[in-house]
């Protein structure tokens, strides 16, 4: 199988799991939809459909919705950073789930820098967004270590400390840092300093956080692919017992994978609270790392591809408010469908994996056939 | 017993097997053991006895050939068949769960149930306990497999086949985990089983053991049946000669060998498994610029233990290793390769490659941190690209590129990826494990000319392999390793010949601690 004939196989294995769970959505839909009659109740289906995968960026006029693609765009920024975050620690066999905790967690830090630590503007929420990085760098040290000195499983320890570290997050701003004067659980406001900029003022919170997600993708990608230590990162992955009789650092490397995974994390944590909010006001985990976990699937891996994922996402996310303001399709619908989608996704990546392993077979058949054949000519 | 049509319990009639990727593992084997005897399946690692009993178990299906069971011609097309028939099978690696209970595992998959649900448990012990005292298999129906020993474990595979009325039984290298003690137990027991009428075939080369417990035994060499003798009858020599032997050999020219200063030194090297069996028992030796320093032995004499002990991959348990008078003890790998040693590992697929990375990546996996690859934080991909395809076209990796996955490449290919890299790396002293095994003929000459040539050039080897005809055809010196132990050093092995060989592999033969300590150059 060579490389083009590969590429149309994912592309086109990509496009019908997509297709698949457009249908499944549909009917989902269907099931749910307003309309006394079959004939009703499909142009009400219809009616969400166009919702789902036209509004977002063609208005009911016909025009280019400028509004809603920044916003899909702007959806994009922290997703993107924990997308490579994970990445990262899932290219080292890591399957470290901290991101959600830890963006959590980065946008309190930043926060709490935003308000109470007076800097000049620009510097301010450089190291606003710095001290988030460098906390959940942190954080990702407790996953890291006792999987690299006990062989405590990441994935159930990182998972645990998302919930850890929301109900501490919870707890301190209920006690501490609550805004008294406010009905609702929030921060007081952040100085004006520690903003992040935006790119666009229409609304959309398209905030130079974009750009520099973008350039990190560019950044990761150059890590992971071009440097020592993304090619140990990602050696180890594929063989630690190759990496480690190579002469590879296996532990610490597995220690450096999710402290750099938590340090991207951090910074979208950070890039999004000081971009999107005024105060900090999240109640409960924001969804943004289980999303960068689907991300990473979906993108293989592959840093380049987690902008592209990104958008999928985002503009699915917004599909489906459209569709659930407009059209009155349940809001847990929406929930329904990324997962079909997921699912979908997740089986096609499995099914990639069998493929894989039979074209590796099937290749070496060949050979040792030929080999064979070889071997009986001579004789 | 009924009355059976034969007198044999297993017949199996010019069986022949081949995989589907070409390798004939059998050929034209006859095989017959009689009923209530323990007869032994004799041969070196490669012969062919494992594919023969796995067709007996029904695991695998014979290309050809004919499987009669108590005069029955029986399709065994899977091990449940096989049960059925009343064969059981005892695995060296043991089939059970270590979170279930000894009574657990007796009864899994037919455990007896209570109300028609639930697994009736005190039923199970009953059953233990019941077949325990009638075959004097002691066992404890309510320890947790992973808490008994193995001397233990294996009883329970015993009795798991006989709960599931296997008249026949095999076992496969039964004494290979078992300490001195434990195998004299397991002796005891199998004659026991052997006068109340059960078929035993015991897999085994190791000769002392077959001498005392059986009554006949059956030799395969390379896939093909050499014979079947009455044990009383057969002299060790005979054998030796039967199992070990060459049939083809590849002649590698190389000029006399001038060894000069020592770069490996082992001194009173130990290692003991996690089952207290010692594998390595004070092995010393040197190996020498410019040598071929061959290992010989049948596998599992402490071979594998001795080169993980030597690369760090398997801790120290007692006793020295020097590289150029520096000790290595301890070191991570990093620091070993940087002493100059270089490790064709036996297993390339666990340790001497990342399947799923390209050529390329996999030729740099012990040098990605040195400078000249790096230009700063970034690599330098131009000279990555350079080195990887220089190494492609000095050691002939046939591929379409440096890109490609080494997964897809043959397992010649394989090999050539990671000797290419282990020889590129300046080594002073190349550990070459099993350097050619399952791989084309080919590549095998590429190879040894190769290991050949290095040595000639001032390199020590240490040359550690079960084929016969590579230690014997590349060494410059040999050493024979049996128990754990040096069974015979030879300085010159040119003067050796396959007999004498075969006599030392088996233990029948042991050189005095003088000749032995000549291996130790000081």
């Amino acid at each position: 199988m060579n490389k083009k004939a590969q590429l149309r196989f994912s592309i086109l294995r990509g496009c019908l799991a997509i297709l698949i769970s457009l249908l499944i959505a549909t009917l989902l839909i269907f099931i749910s939809a307003k309309g006394n009659n079959v004939g009703e109740k499909l142009g009400s289906t219809m009616d969400a459909l166009t919702n789902l995968i036209i509004r977002p960026i063609i208005s009911g006029r016909g025009a280019f919705a400028t509004k809603s693609f920044t916003d899909i765009l702007a959806g994009m920024i922290p997703t993107i950073f924990t997308g490579l975050a994970t990445c990262v620690m899932f290219s080292a066999n890591q399957f470290n789930l901290g991101a959600e905790g830890g963006i959590m967690l980065g946008a309190f830090v930043s926060s709490l820098v935003a308000i109470y630590v007076p800097m000049g503007a620009g510097i301010h929420m450089i190291i606003a967004i710095l001290a988030s990085a460098v906390t959940v760098g942190a954080m990702m040290l407790i996953p890291g270590v006792l999987k690299a000195k006990l062989g405590v499983s990441e994935m159930v320890c990182s998972l645990m400390l998302n919930y850890v570290i929301m109900y501490m997050v919870k707890f301190l701003m209920n006690t501490k840092f609550a805004d008294k004067s406010k009905g609702q659980v929030q921060s007081l406001p952040f100085l004006a300093s520690a903003k992040v900029p935006e790119l666009i003022s229409n609304g959309s919170k398209l905030t130079w956080g974009f750009i520099v997600a973008l350039l990190f993708v560019v950044v990761t990608a150059l890590f992971m692919y071009r440097t020592r230590w993304g090619y140990a990162i990602r050696m180890i992955g594929i063989n630690q017992d190759f990496a480690k009789y190579s002469g590879m650092k296996v532990a610490a490397i597995i220690v450096a994978a999710q402290v750099i995974g938590g340090i991207l994390t951090g910074l979208g944590g950070g890039i999004e609270m000081l971009g999107r909010e005024t105060t900090f006001n999240w109640t409960a985990l924001p969804g943004y790392g289980w999303t960068g976990i689907t991300i990473a699937c979906i993108s293989g891996n592959n840093p380049i591809l987690v902008p592209f994922a990104a958008f999928f996402m985002s503009y699915l996310d917004k599909g489906c408010s459209l569709m659930s303001t407009y059209c009155g399709v349940p809001a847990q619908l929406i929930d329904i469908i990324q997962g079909v989608i997921f699912v979908f996704f997740a089986a096609e990546q499995f099914l990639s994996g069998y493929r894989q392993k039979l074209v590796v077979r099937s290749a070496q058949q060949e050979l040792k056939e030929k080999e064979a054949k070889e071997g009986k000519k001579d004789e | 017993m009924a009355d059976f049509k034969s007198e044999y319990a297993v017949e199996m009639r010019k069986i022949s097997k081949v995989y589907p990727n070409g390798v004939a593992a059998n050929q034209d084997v006859d095989f017959c053991v009689r009923r209530g005897e323990i007869h032994a399946l004799m041969g070196e690692n490669g012969a062919g006895k494992s594919t023969l009993m796995k067709m007996l178990f029904g695991m695998e299906q014979p290309t050809s050939g004919e499987i009669i069971i108590n005069g029955e011609k029986v399709n065994l097309s899977s091990p449940t068949v096989a049960i059925s028939k009343g064969i059981g099978m005892v695995h060296q690696h043991f089939m059970l769960v270590p979170s279930l209970t000894v009574a657990e595992n007796m009864v899994l998959g037919m455990a007896p149930k209570k109300n028609g649900l639930f697994v009736d448990y005190d039923e199970a012990v009953e059953i233990t306990k019941e077949y325990s005292e009638k075959f004097n298999l002691k066992v404890d129906p309510n320890a947790m497999v992973m808490d008994i020993p193995v001397g233990m474990k294996q009883k329970v595979e015993i009795l798991k086949a006989l709960v599931r009325g296997a008249k026949i039984l095999i076992l496969d290298e039964p004494t290979a985990v078992l300490t001195t003690q434990e195998t004299v137990e397991l002796f005891k027991e199998l004659v026991s089983l052997k006068e109340q009428g059960y078929t035993i075939i015991f897999i085994s080369h190791k000769l002392n053991e077959i001498m005392q417990i059986t009554d006949r035994l059956s030799i395969l060499r390379g896939g093909k049946f050499m014979g079947v003798r009455e044990t009383k009858d057969v002299t060790p020599q005979e054998i030796s000669r039967l199992m070990v032997g060459r049939d083809v050999v590849l002649k590698v020219e190389k000029d006399q060998a001038k060894p000069t200063e020592t770069v490996l030194k082992v001194r009173n090297l130990e290692y003991v498994n996690e089952y207290g069996k010692t594998m390595v028992d004070k092995l010393s030796f040197d190996v020498r610029r410019g040598e071929i320093l061959g290992i010989a032995g049948v596998e599992g004499n402490g071979q594998k233990e001795l080169v993980d002990m030597l690369f760090n991959l398997a801790p120290v348990g007692a006793g020295t290793i020097e590289i150029n008078g520096e000790s290595i003890v301890g070191l991570p790998q990093a620091k070993i390769r940087e002493k100059g040693v270089s490790l064709i590992p036996e297993d390339r697929m666990l340790y001497g490659i990342a399947a799923d990375a390209s050529i390329e990546e996999n030729v740099i996996s012990d040098r990605s941190h040195k400078k000249e690859l790096n230009k700063g934080l970034l690599f330098n991909m131009k000279k990555i690209h350079e080195l990887s395809d220089q190494l492609i076209k000095d050691y002939l990796i046939l591929c379409k590129s440096g890109e490609q996955k080494v997964g897809m490449l043959s397992g010649g290919n394989i090999q050539k990826v990671v000797v290419a890299r282990e020889f590129s790396s300046n080594p002073q002293l190349i550990i070459a494990d099993q350097p050619t095994r399952g791989i084309d003929v080919g590549a095998t000459e590429f190879i040894r000319k190769k290991l050949v040539e290095l040595s000639r050039s001032g390199i020590a080897v240490l040359l550690i392999s079960a084929d016969l005809n590579e230690v014997m055809e590349l060494s410059d010196s040999l050493m024979v390793m049996h128990g754990g132990k040096i069974a015979g050093y030879f300085e010159d092995a040119s003067v050796l010949n396959d007999e004498l060989m075969g006599e030392y592999m088996l233990g029948l033969k042991h050189q005095s601690e003088e000749e032995i300590r000549r291996v130790c150059h000081e």
